[in-house]
């Protein structure tokens, strides 16, 4: 035996003894009560056959459509890891500067592949009334972002082939705290860059002054994101961290739902504040972080690491590869965390009849499946399912009227 | 890489200019302008016959190809005269050399059918560019039946920058500056080869290769900043000329950073150079870099080069690169001055700054078909680009020299002078 493995084993073996534990400790920190036991509902019960059968064939579509691009996107990063490399021949930029062509021009591909299937669907919700983007708009107004992401991409780029070039073996660990701090830094900056207004209902903000105050959290503002010339579709977010926490309202959601319903979304999304739930979304990027960049910088040791640039177009794949098999954990996680903000809800409006009016109205304006296939459900839904979101009100209910 | 075009510029003007024609330029042009119009209507008709005949017969009929010839002359004249470029008052029947600046077109030759009958969309290109730099004026009525006409330049940048530069100039020393003359020529010439092909005079494409346009012209003296670089690499990327735009971001963003610092670094420069006669070598070196690095990314972006560029400005890494003189002393007086001496420099370079934007257009097409860079465009941005670089190191305190708005390249490209050795000194009488 290799002597050198017996303590490597042991060091693995504690570290992944202390991810778990941590995981574990992260996940018993967002909680709905263990005695709330979720009512099994007919969604027949709750929804037309026609509606139904509408949101069946829309979901169907759309989960061929991703699962198409997914593996597509492998694909074209699997052949670019292969080839990629040649491309450093077009690059007189030096180590660091090569790496952040070979860079972006993954991400270019990505985004070349995966355009067939963004306006693809994008003809399918435009079939379905759900938005109003054009296609021009849909091909060409998104190169602003794709930019910023290319600058992103370059800064994470020049940290990890900086460090990597002093930390050959190290870097991973190196690198992620300064991606934490980053990933800080964004969730800091985010709510700066969203162009919003005050909420003018006079009845929604005594309802967010009032709620503020059952669920602890003080002065949370609660503003409004015009996107009715885009889409139609409701949305609400929670963001921000510090002084910079505000709940943001779609327009769409404050202008199509009653007053009732809206209350039941911002005590939802107030909810998500006072469990502090981006502070542990952080904290899970923290703890998938390290063995993250741990596994890209194993597998790319064979390109002569992360230091030099033709590793970069292997880390891409796995990188992408990494975060489709870790997204099922993802939603899992992101689902215990919604579920947490629904019951908070509940607990602070006291009304399961406006939670399940509110639950009820997505589905005719997301064309959700209330009950999605299992496949669904694990690799795309990041929030209960609509009919779990309507039993946990019926759960609130009984417990309550007991 | 140079093939000698059949539509030929012929510049025999010798600079002077009379000032109270300078004055009365734009007045004394009327006549002109109406004339040119009037011929221009007869030119459209003119354009449609000599098209249908060419495809009729293969070839142009002789007698329109002549009149077609004198009208692409005429208006040659016309621009020339309008922007300075030449000093004489031009006649009105666009004679053959009888005027400085003079366009040699060629006899009616075989044409191929298919390319005549899509000459007007295979003419878009050059015309675009033509626009930009606005050399030959010729209006053409339009096709769709409205009174308006269409311009085949006339409105461009890079002509308009010449004459009005080149009003204040003329009118102050009596002499054109032979930069900006040759800029105006340039200009007139590549409009003239655009209307040429567009006429059905030629079946050869427009070339906006500066050297070639010019040949025969005196070359400027050589500035203390020129670009270097391997001339005949046309090779480009496919994937990198596809998304050239969104590669380049993060080195706009870079750039637009280190402008900030070099924007202080220069005023520092600028109270330093003022008080000591010379920049100091450190903020000197400082700023060389970020003017080579703001021409790699330019080159770059506008596609004048292929390679991604490093992020530090380094010299000798990149195929299109910047020699910038070291540290000298200057002038406190166009030191003082500097900002305001520069502004004529910033015209010009805007004015060209529309022709690069439209290179680059036309190249990003042309090299993701072709996998090539176009010689001609390629020639023509570097001498954008090299003027940037210019105004930049004038600006920057980095050169005493003026920018030279020559679309050709100095004497140094020519075979570097022998050196002689140092004369021995002559020995000195001590006063006894």
């Amino acid at each position: 035996l290799n002597r050198g493995a017996a303590p490597r084993a042991a060091l693995l073996a504690l570290l992944a003894t202390a991810w778990v534990v941590a995981a574990w400790l992260l996940w018993r920190s967002t909680v709905v009560p263990a005695s709330v036991r979720l009512p099994h509902l007919d969604e027949h019960r709750y929804f037309s056959p026609s509606l139904l059968h509408q949101t069946a064939t829309f979901g169907r579509f759309s989960v061929v459509s991703w699962v198409l691009s997914t593996v597509v996107e492998l694909i074209a990063l699997a052949v670019y890891a292969r080839k990629g490399g040649r491309f450093a021949r077009e690059s007189a930029a030096g180590r660091l500067g090569t790496g952040m062509l070979l860079g972006m021009l993954g991400f270019a591909l990505v985004w070349a592949v995966q355009l067939p299937f963004g306006v693809v669907d994008l003809w399918w919700q435009r079939r379905h009334h759900l938005t109003h983007t054009g296609y021009v708009t849909e091909i060409f107004g998104n190169w602003l972002a794709l930019g910023g992401q290319f600058v992103f991409l370059c800064i994470t780029l020049a940290i990890v082939m900086g460090l990597a070039r002093k930390l050959p073996r190290l870097w991973w660990a190196a690198a992620s705290p300064v991606f934490i701090g980053i990933a800080l830094l964004f969730a800091f900056v985010n709510p700066y860059l969203l162009s919003t207004h005050r909420l003018h209902d006079p009845q929604l903000r005594a309802a967010s002054l009032r709620l503020e105050r059952i669920e602890r959290v003080r002065h949370i503002p609660v503003v409004v994101e015009d996107v009715h010339d885009v889409t139609s579709l409701p949305n609400a977010e929670a963001t921000g961290l510090g002084p910079s926490r505000r709940v943001v309202l779609w327009d769409t959601i404050v202008s199509e739902f009653t007053t009732r319903e809206v209350t039941v979304v911002i005590a939802h999304e107030l909810g998500h504040l006072a469990h502090n739930h981006i502070w542990k979304a952080i904290g899970w990027y923290a703890l998938f972080a390290f063995p993250g960049t741990f596994l890209i910088a194993r597998a790319t040791r064979r390109r002569g690491g992360m230091a030099s640039p033709q590793a970069v177009p292997l880390s891409l794949f796995i990188l992408v590869a990494l975060t489709i098999v870790a997204q099922p954990i993802q939603n899992a996680i992101s689902r215990h965390m919604e579920a947490e903000a629904d019951w908070a809800a509940l607990q602070a409006t006291r009304d399961p009849a406006g939670a399940t009016a509110l639950f009820r109205r997505f589905v005719p304006t997301t064309l959700d499946e209330p009950d999605p296939s299992t496949f669904e459900y694990v690799w795309l839904e990041n929030h209960p399912t609509i009919m779990q979101r309507i039993a946990m009100a019926q759960a609130w209910r009984s417990r309550n009227a007991r | 890489m140079h093939v000698e075009h059949p539509v030929k510029l012929v510049v025999e003007d010798d600079l002077r200019r009379t000032r109270l024609t300078v004055f009365f330029r734009l007045i004394l042009a009327i006549p002109l302008f109406i004339w040119l119009f009037l011929w221009s209507i007869a030119a459209f008709f003119a354009a449609i016959a000599n098209w249908v005949g060419t495809l009729a017969s293969g070839q142009p009929p002789e007698g329109l190809h002549r009149f077609l010839c004198k009208y692409v002359r005429f208006s040659a004249h016309v621009n020339a005269y309008l922007w300075l470029v030449a000093n004489p008052y031009p006649g009105f029947v666009g004679e053959e050399g009888e005027y400085p600046i003079d366009i040699v077109l060629p006899a009616p030759t075989p044409q191929p059918r298919l390319t005549t009958f899509f000459r007007i969309f295979i003419a878009l290109p050059a015309l675009l560019l033509s626009t930009a730099l606005g050399g030959a004026g010729g209006r053409f009525p339009a096709s769709r039946g409205r009174r308006g006409t269409y311009s085949s330049s006339g409105g461009g940048a890079l002509g308009l920058a010449v004459g009005v530069l080149g009003w204040f100039a003329s009118l102050a020393r009596g002499v054109m500056p032979k930069g900006l003359r040759d800029a105006g020529a340039y200009s007139v010439g590549y409009s003239a080869q655009a209307l040429a092909y567009l006429l059905l005079i030629t079946e050869r494409y427009p070339n906006s290769d500066p050297t070639a346009m010019l040949e025969g012209v005196e070359r400027p003296p050589v500035h203390p900043v020129h670009l270097v670089g391997d001339a005949d690499d046309l090779r480009f990327s496919r994937v990198t000329v596809f998304f050239r735009l969104l590669l380049a971001i993060p080195h706009i963003v870079w750039l637009a950073l280190w402008s900030v610092v070099a924007i202080l670094a220069a005023i520092l420069n600028w109270f330093a150079t003022l008080f000591t006669g010379t920049p100091p070598a450190g903020l000197h070196r400082f700023l060389s870099r970020y003017v080579r690095y703001t021409l790699h990314v330019y080159a770059f972006l506008y596609l004048a080069a292929n390679p991604f560029p490093g992020f530090v400005g380094e010299e000798g890494k990149y195929p299109l690169d910047l020699v910038l003189p070291g540290p000298t002393r200057q002038n406190r007086w166009k030191t003082g001055f500097r900002f305001f001496l520069a502004i004529p420099a910033w015209i010009v370079n805007s004015a060209l700054g529309w022709g690069l934007a439209v290179a680059a257009f036309l190249t990003w097409f042309y090299a993701l078909a072709t996998g090539r860079a176009p010689w001609g465009l390629r020639n023509f941005s570097a001498y954008a680009l090299r003027y940037a670089a210019q105004a930049d190191a004038y600006v920057f305190l980095l050169t005493e020299a003026y920018p030279h708005a020559s679309p050709l390249e100095g004497a140094a490209s020519a075979p570097e002078p022998v050196p002689t050795p140092a004369p021995v000194p002559a020995p000195v009488d001590l006063p006894a």
